[in-house]
């Protein structure tokens, strides 16, 4: 249904966001190339990908801010590349650009209602302010705040216009844990709304948490999109039996038929799991003396997906 | 819903005067430069300048009543006097010379040869006042010399009438230095809040991520930079008016805000801006375009005259300065609010809108909005 044709939504399509065979050349770097992907309304939808794998160039495709070289990408039913459709896209879309700042000298209020002036329907500021809490800073200067905040303030100014559809790239990059859960609390409620949002981040254990779908992104192509729970089972690999605290010495204490166990990190025994291993596994480690120490299994992430696809871990590039 | 517009000039405007380091920059900064240069190049004391040439000679020295008149000017403590020799035979083309080179005014009193002679035989002696009828002081002078005169008349003789003043005209240009350099600083402080504003907003705010959250809002690039010129236009009316009420109470300058003013204000704020953002498409990064802006401003504010006259310049330096547009908004400037040249003012006027003109097009024509 991508026929360029403004379409009546909900309705007809309920798909927000509709990719296809989508491409962006710089030169002869080929930044974007050929991805297809759609989002369906009230869904958050998570781009996850290394640096440079393409992110925000698709995002700002999205956005009308970049001209794609090759496919099709249509925005709440408008084509991104028709020049008309675009003024209805930007009317319509919530924004949040990689590495935003609010202005600084504009308090927190002053600068929500600086960029709600740029739309017709307009969200009232201190309804968003309590929706990012920021009831107590909401009359601080933007440059007083601390990382964590400014990125609050930056997601209330990505939905003063009560957007259809809100694109976040890269929203936690470079704050602290805290901080990253606060705007995670943040999605969860823009979730809880029923709106749609389309996240990119490098971090899996973020797309793990927020997305209901996460299509993964290297050098420009995805290669691999489903629900977290899907692509873990599917590229995941074995779930991993952990023996705490064993140390060189449990190695040797283990029962036979165990031979990739391994060593890990603070002396943690890893022994992989074959379906319907586990009870037989424990049963005979009770006869040891290991019996005695903590053990646990851990299930594949996103981040063993990452690795089994692409024999790379996302964390050694992204930052 | 309010303006789009409306909304980024009163953006800027908070940012503008939230900043203690803008404030300084566009209002402290360009009067600490007027009371420093005009204390030092300028002429401090509130006496009018005199100056009296005493012809009235016997072996060389002044006749004792000829020195009485001066010696009763003197005591009025109204004037600086300034004494022209006797051997002067083209006093006023001296005085012309000497005021300019000292910032003085140019006004000439000539007690002439045999005013004791005449005061003693026919009462009826005359002394030569020469001033420009255009000069501010003009009436307070002839005024103080009169009473002067009437009173030394006085003591010679109470009943008789017997010295007059003869006002003579002369046509000067009395301007003093500091005349010169408020229009000047006016020019400067244009020029430095105009290039830097639009370094600040297109490259600061680019790195910000402003602009580029802007471009996917319905906020279109000319609605941004005509926020930015309108936001410039307030500052220049500001920088302007502080600088002249200024100048007027700290230095009496008087000025005249015409048409010509306004034209030059409007085109200061399209001309800067436009070069701003012509430097901040061609260095990108925030900090080195500031460098960049620098090294523009600076070397235009020499050479185009915000300081010193630029016929003190080598000729090589005054031919650059024909290509620098501070050059016509300062010449401009000091037409339309000093020296009341209005055809000198609508040239420069002319000249620097159309600069003005094509800076802010090709700034707006080589902006990226959206893909960079
Ligand atoms: N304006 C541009 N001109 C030329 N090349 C670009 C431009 N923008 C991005 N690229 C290149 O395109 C590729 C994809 O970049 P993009 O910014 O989309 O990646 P990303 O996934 O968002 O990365 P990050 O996590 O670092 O934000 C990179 O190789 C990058 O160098
Ligand atoms: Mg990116």
């Amino acid at each position: 249904m991508t026929n360029g044709q403004p379409t009546p939504f909900p309705g007809q399509s309920d798909k927000i966001v509709q990719v296809d065979n989508l491409s962006k050349k710089y030169g002869e770097n080929v930044a974007v190339n050929g991805i297809s992907f759609s989002l369906t309304k009230g869904e958050v939808f998570a781009f996850l990908g290394p640096n440079g794998a393409g992110k925000t160039t698709t995002v700002e495709i999205l956005e009308c801010l970049r001209n794609p070289t090759g496919g099709q990408a249509n925005v709440l039913g408008y084509d991104v590349s028709k020049r008309s459709d675009q003024a209805e896209i930007r009317k319509r879309i919530g924004v949040l650009p990689q590495d935003f700042n609010a202005i600084d000298r504009l308090t927190v209020r002053e600068n929500i209602n600086y960029f709600g002036a740029m739309f017709k329907r307009q969200l009232d500021a201190d309804k968003l302010i309590e929706l990012v809490d920021l009831k107590d800073k909401r009359d601080e200067q933007f440059k007083s705040l601390s990382g964590g905040l400014k990125q609050r303030v930056g997601l209330a100014v990505s939905l003063v216009n009560d957007p259809d559809v809100v694109f976040l790239d890269e929203p936690t990059t470079g704050l602290d844990p805290r901080a990253r859960r606060d705007v995670w609390g943040v999605v969860e409620r823009l979730k809880s709304q029923g709106k749609t949002v389309f996240l990119t981040t490098h971090y899996m254990d973020e797309a793990e948490y927020l997305a209901d779908i996460v299509s993964i992104i290297d050098h420009g192509q995805i290669i691999a999109s489903g629900t977290p729970d899907q692509l873990i089972d599917a590229h995941g690999g074995k779930k991993t039996l952990i023996i705490r605290d064993a140390g060189q010495e449990g190695l040797k204490q283990l029962p036979p038929g165990l031979p990739k166990a391994e060593l890990r990190n603070a002396g943690d025994i890893a022994v992989p799991l074959n379906n319907g291993e586990l009870t037989s596994i424990l049963m005979s480690l009770g006869t040891t003396p290991l019996h005695d120490k903590e053990i646990e299994v851990r299930r594949p992430t996103l981040d063993d997906v990452f690795l089994n696809l692409t024999g790379r871990r996302v964390s050694e590039e992204g930052n | 819903m309010r303006s789009r517009i409306y909304t980024i000039i009163s953006g800027h405007f908070k940012s503008w005067y939230r900043s203690k380091s803008n404030i300084f920059w566009t209002i402290a900064f360009p009067l600490l430069l007027i009371v420093l240069f005009g204390a030092i190049f300028g002429n401090g004391s509130t006496k009018f300048d005199l100056y009296v040439q005493n012809q009235d000679l016997v072996a060389n020295a002044p006749t004792s009543l000829s020195q009485g008149y001066v010696n009763n000017l003197t005591s009025t403590g109204a004037f600086s006097i300034h004494v022209v020799a006797a051997e002067q035979t083209d006093p006023i083309t001296y005085i012309k010379n000497d005021a300019q080179l000292h910032n003085r005014g140019q006004r000439l009193l000539v007690i002439p040869l045999g005013f004791q002679t005449t005061l003693n035989t026919t009462h009826q002696a005359k002394i030569q006042l020469y001033m420009d009828q255009s000069d501010q002081a003009s009436a307070s002078l002839a005024g103080i010399v009169n009473a002067a005169t009437v009173s030394y008349a006085a003591r010679l003789s109470p009943t008789a009438d017997n010295v007059s003043v003869q006002q003579v005209g002369i046509v000067t240009r009395n301007i003093r230095y500091i005349d010169f350099f408020i229009p000047g600083v006016i020019g400067m402080t244009l020029l430095t809040t105009g290039v830097f504003g639009a370094v600040n907003t297109n490259g600061r705010y680019r790195e910000l991520k402003i602009i580029k959250k802007l471009a996917t809002t319905p906020l279109s690039k000319i609605e941004w930079i005509l926020g930015m010129v309108g936001y410039q236009m307030i500052l220049a009316t500001i920088s302007l008016v502080v600088i002249l009420f200024f100048g007027y109470a700290i230095f009496g300058v008087t000025a005249t805000i015409d048409l010509y003013t306004v034209g030059l204000v409007v085109a200061a704020a399209l001309l800067f801006p436009g070069i701003g953002m012509v430097l901040a498409n061609f260095v990108k990064e925030a900090e080195s375009a500031d460098a960049a802006a620098n090294a523009i401003t600076f070397p235009m504010m020499f050479l185009a005259g915000t300081f010193w006259p630029r016929e003190t310049l080598p000729d090589i330096m005054k031919i650059i300065a024909n290509f620098m547009p501070l050059t016509y908004v300062n010449d401009g400037l000091r037409d339309a609010l000093i020296y009341a040249e209005p055809a000198q003012a609508l040239t420069n006027t002319i000249i620097a809108l159309g600069l003005a003109a094509f800076f802010i097009v090709l700034g707006s024509v080589l902006m990226n909005w959206k893909e960079e």
